[in-house]
C-alpha cells in the first residue's frame, strides 16, 4: 500500500512540474522579441490555412484565452504544423520516437550493465595497476566531449576503413528493392546503428563505471560484509552477491539523475550521424526556425525525463525498503 | 591571539592538505594538464604581437587561403580560408577559462546561498526551495539552452555563462544543504543563538566557512560540466559568433566539410575540450580524497 502512495505522490510531483514547464514555455514563447503569430504561421501559407491556424491557437485573443487554447491544444495533441516538414507535427514526433527509443535504450542498458561489471571488478581490485587503468580510462570516456568523439568514429571507422555507413538509419537501396526480407532490413539499421550506438556507449560506460567503483568502495567497509567472510564464503560470493547487489542500488537512481547529461549526449550523437530521432529533429528545427517543431521536441523529452526519474524512483523504493515513506 | 591561533592551524591544514593531495596520481596529472592549458590561455594574450595574420579570427594569410596542414609559420596548419589553427587554439583555451571558472564560481554562489537557506530555515522555503532544485537539475541543460537560443536569437558569450550557471546550481545546493544540517546541530551555533546573533550573521559568519571548502571542490566539477555545455553550443551553431571557442572550431570543420581531409584541424580542439574538462574532474576526484578521510588510501608511503 506504501509503494500505492508514493506512485500517486510522485505523479501528482510530476505532473505538477509539467505544468510549470508548459507555462514557462508559454510565457517565454510571448517574452520572445518578434511576433509570435509570426512564429507559428508558415510565410508561405494561403491567408485561409494562416486564418484557420490563428483561430485553431487563438492567437487573436487575449493572453488569458491564448493560455487556455495552448492547454487545451497540447493535452488534445496539437502541436501544430511544422514549417519545415510541412505536416502536422504529431506525425514527425511519431515516426521518429521509436529511432530514438532504440538508439537510447539500447546503449544505456549496455553501458549500465557493463559499468556496474566493470566498476566491480575496479572497485574489488583498488589500488592495483588493473584499478588505476580502469578508473582513468573511466575517466576520459565520462569527460570525453561527445560530438568530436563521435567525428572520430565517423572519420577512423566510417571514411578510413569503411566498415560502417557515414549517417542515417538506413540504406535506402536495401529497403526499395523488393527482395530484401525483414531480417535483411533489421539488419541494414543494425549496421546503422554501430557508430552511434558505440559513442553512447562509451562515454555512458564511463560514468556508470565511476559510479559504480564509488558506490562499492563504501559498500565494501560495511560490517556485513566482514561478516560475510568469517562466514566462510568465497571471494567471488562476497563481491557478486553481497558487495555489488547493494553497491548498484546508488547507480540505478543516478541513472535516472544522469538522464539530463544522457540526453544532451544523445541529441549531439543523433545530429551528428543524422539519426532521425527526437534529439535530431529538435536540433534541427531549432536552425530552421521551426517552432512548433521545436517545442514538441522538447515538451516530449521533459515528459519522458519526468517519467523515467519516476519508474527509477518507484524502483529504488522497491529494492531499497529503508527509504519507503 | 585568537587571530593568530586560527591562521596557524589553516595553514597547517593546507600543508597537511597538500601533502595528502600530492601523494594522488590523479591529482598530479590533472593539475599539470590544467597548468599546461592555463599557460596557452596565458599565451593567447601575446599572440596580438604577431601580427594581424594571426589573429584567431580574422587573421587570414595573404598566401594561404583554404586548409593546408601544419608547416614552420602555421604550426599547426590553417583552416578553411587560411587563419593559424595554432592561435585559434590558445584563444579556444582562454574562451574556455573564462567560461568554465565564471559559470561555474556563479552557479557555486547560488547553490551554496539556497543551500545553507534551505538547511538553516526548513519548513516550507526548505521544500520549495529543494523542489525547484530538483525540476531544474532532470532538466538537460542543452536543450533548454538550444530552445532559448531559437526564441531569442544568437546568445552572447555571457549570457550563456549566465544561463550556464543557473541551470547548474542544483547540483550543489543539496550537498550544502545536508551539511548545513548536520552543522546545524552542533553546540557553536547553539552557543552563537544563545549570544543574540542574528539568522544572517550566523549564516554567514559560522555556517558558511565550514561550507566553503565542500562549495570549490563541486566547482571543479561544474566546471567540467560548463565547458562542455558551451562547446556542443558552439558546435551546433548556437554559440557566440564573434567567439573562437574550441567548440565553434569543431563546427566550422564540420560544416565546411573538412571532417576527413584535415585532421590537424579537427584533431585538436577535440583533444582539448576532453583533457581540459578531464583535467578539472581530476583535480576535483584528488580534492575529494583530501576533504574526505575516508576516501584515503590506507597505505601512506613516506
Amino acid at each position: 500500500m506504501e509503494i500505492k502512495k508514493f506512485i500517486l505522490r510522485r505523479l501528482l510531483e510530476i505532473a505538477i512540474i509539467f505544468f510549470v514547464i508548459l507555462t514557462i514555455l508559454f510565457v517565454l514563447f510571448r517574452l520572445a522579441p518578434g511576433d509570435p503569430v509570426a512564429r507559428m504561421v508558415d510565410p508561405m501559407w494561403t491567408p485561409e490555412e494562416v486564418e484557420h491556424v490563428i483561430s485553431q491557437l487563438g492567437l487573436d485573443q487575449p493572453i488569458w484565452t491564448q493560455y487556455l487554447y495552448y492547454l487545451k491544444n497540447f493535452l488534445s495533441g496539437n502541436f501544430g504544423v511544422s514549417f519545415h516538414y510541412g505536416e502536422p507535427v504529431e506525425n514527425i514526433i511519431w515516426d521518429r520516437l521509436p529511432n530514438t527509443i532504440l538508439l537510447f535504450t539500447t546503449s544505456t542498458i549496455l553501458a549500465a550493465l557493463a559499468g556496474v561489471f566493470f566498476g566491480k571488478i575496479a572497485a574489488w581490485r583498488k589500488g592495483r595497476k588493473s584499478d588505476t587503468w580502469m578508473t582513468i580510462s573511466a575517466l576520459v570516456c565520462h569527460t570525453l566531449f561527445v560530438p568530436w568523439f563521435a567525428l572520430m568514429l565517423v572519420w577512423i571507422l566510417g571514411y578510413k576503413v569503411g566498415w560502417f555507413p557515414l549517417n542515417g538509419i538506413i540504406s535506402p537501396e536495401v529497403w526499395v528493392n523488393e527482395n530484401t526480407n525483414f531480417p535483411m532490413k533489421a539488419l541494414d539499421v543494425l549496421h546503422h546503428m554501430m557508430l552511434p550506438l558505440m559513442t553512447l556507449f562509451v562515454v555512458q560506460m564511463g560514468s556508470y563505471l565511476l559510479l559504480m567503483r564509488s558506490s562499492m568502495l563504501g559498500t565494501l567497509k560495511e560490517d556485513y560484509i566482514v561478516t560475510a567472510r568469517a562466514k566462510g564464503l568465497t571471494e567471488k560470493v562476497v563481491r557478486n552477491h553481497h558487495a555489488a547487489r547493494n553497491a548498484a542500488l546508488p547507480v540505478i537512481t543516478s541513472i535516472g539523475l544522469s538522464l539530463a547529461f544522457s540526453i544532451n549526449g544523445g541529441a549531439l550523437t543523433e545530429t551528428v550521424f543524422t539519426w532521425p530521432g527526437i534529439g535530431k529533429e529538435l536540433v534541427f528545427a531549432v536552425g530552421n526556425n521551426d517552432y512548433p517543431l521545436a517545442q514538441a521536441c522538447f515538451l516530449l523529452i521533459a515528459a519522458v525525463v519526468l517519467t523515467a526519474n519516476l519508474i527509477v524512483d518507484v524502483l529504488y523504493a522497491y529494492l531499497d525498503p529503508r527509504i519507503r515513506y | 591571539m585568537n587571530i593568530l591561533a586560527d591562521r596557524i592551524h589553516l595553514i597547517e591544514r593546507l600543508a597537511k592538505g597538500w601533502a595528502i593531495f600530492r601523494q594522488n596520481l590523479l591529482g598530479k596529472i590533472g593539475l599539470t594538464l590544467m597548468i599546461i592549458f592555463a599557460l596557452m590561455a596565458l599565451a593567447s594574450f601575446f599572440t596580438p604581437f604577431l601580427g594581424p595574420t594571426y589573429d584567431p579570427m580574422t587573421g587570414v594569410d595573404p598566401e594561404i587561403s583554404h586548409a593546408t596542414g601544419p608547416s614552420w609559420r602555421h604550426w599547426l596548419g590553417t583552416d578553411f580560408i587560411g587563419r593559424d589553427i595554432f592561435t585559434q587554439l590558445l584563444e579556444g583555451a582562454k574562451i574556455a577559462f573564462m567560461v568554465g571558472l565564471s559559470a561555474a564560481f556563479i552557479s557555486i554562489v547560488l547553490g551554496t546561498i539556497v543551500g545553507m537557506l534551505s538547511g538553516y530555515l526548513g519548513g516550507v522555503m526548505d521544500t520549495l526551495l529543494m523542489r525547484l532544485a530538483d525540476m531544474i537539475m532532470v532538466m538537460p541543460s542543452l536543450l533548454i539552452l538550444l530552445l532559448l537560443a531559437a526564441l531569442f536569437g544568437q546568445l552572447n558569450i555571457w549570457l550563456i555563462v549566465l544561463l550556464i550557471a543557473l541551470l547548474r546550481w542544483p547540483g550543489v545546493s543539496r550537498i550544502i544543504r545536508a551539511q548545513t544540517l548536520t552543522l546545524k546541530q552542533r553546540p557553536f551555533i547553539e552557543a552563537a543563538k544563545v549570544a543574540g546573533a542574528s539568522h544572517l550573521r550566523i549564516i554567514f559568519r559560522h555556517i558558511m566557512p565550514n561550507v566553503l571548502p565542500l562549495s570549490f571542490l563541486y566547482m571543479t566539477f561544474r566546471v567540467t560540466s560548463a565547458i562542455l555545455v558551451e562547446a556542443a553550443l558552439a558546435f551546433l551553431g548556437f554559440g557566440d559568433p564573434s567567439q573562437v571557442s574550441w567548440g565553434m572550431m569543431l563546427q566550422w570543420v564540420w560544416k565546411t566539410g573538412h571532417m576527413f581531409q584535415a585532421p590537424y584541424w579537427l584533431l585538436p580542439p577535440g583533444i582539448c575540450i576532453s583533457l581540459l574538462t578531464l583535467s578539472f574532474y581530476m583535480l576535483g576526484r584528488a580534492m575529494d580524497e583530501v576533504l574526505d578521510p575516508r576516501l584515503r588510501k590506507e597505505e601512506h608511503s613516506g
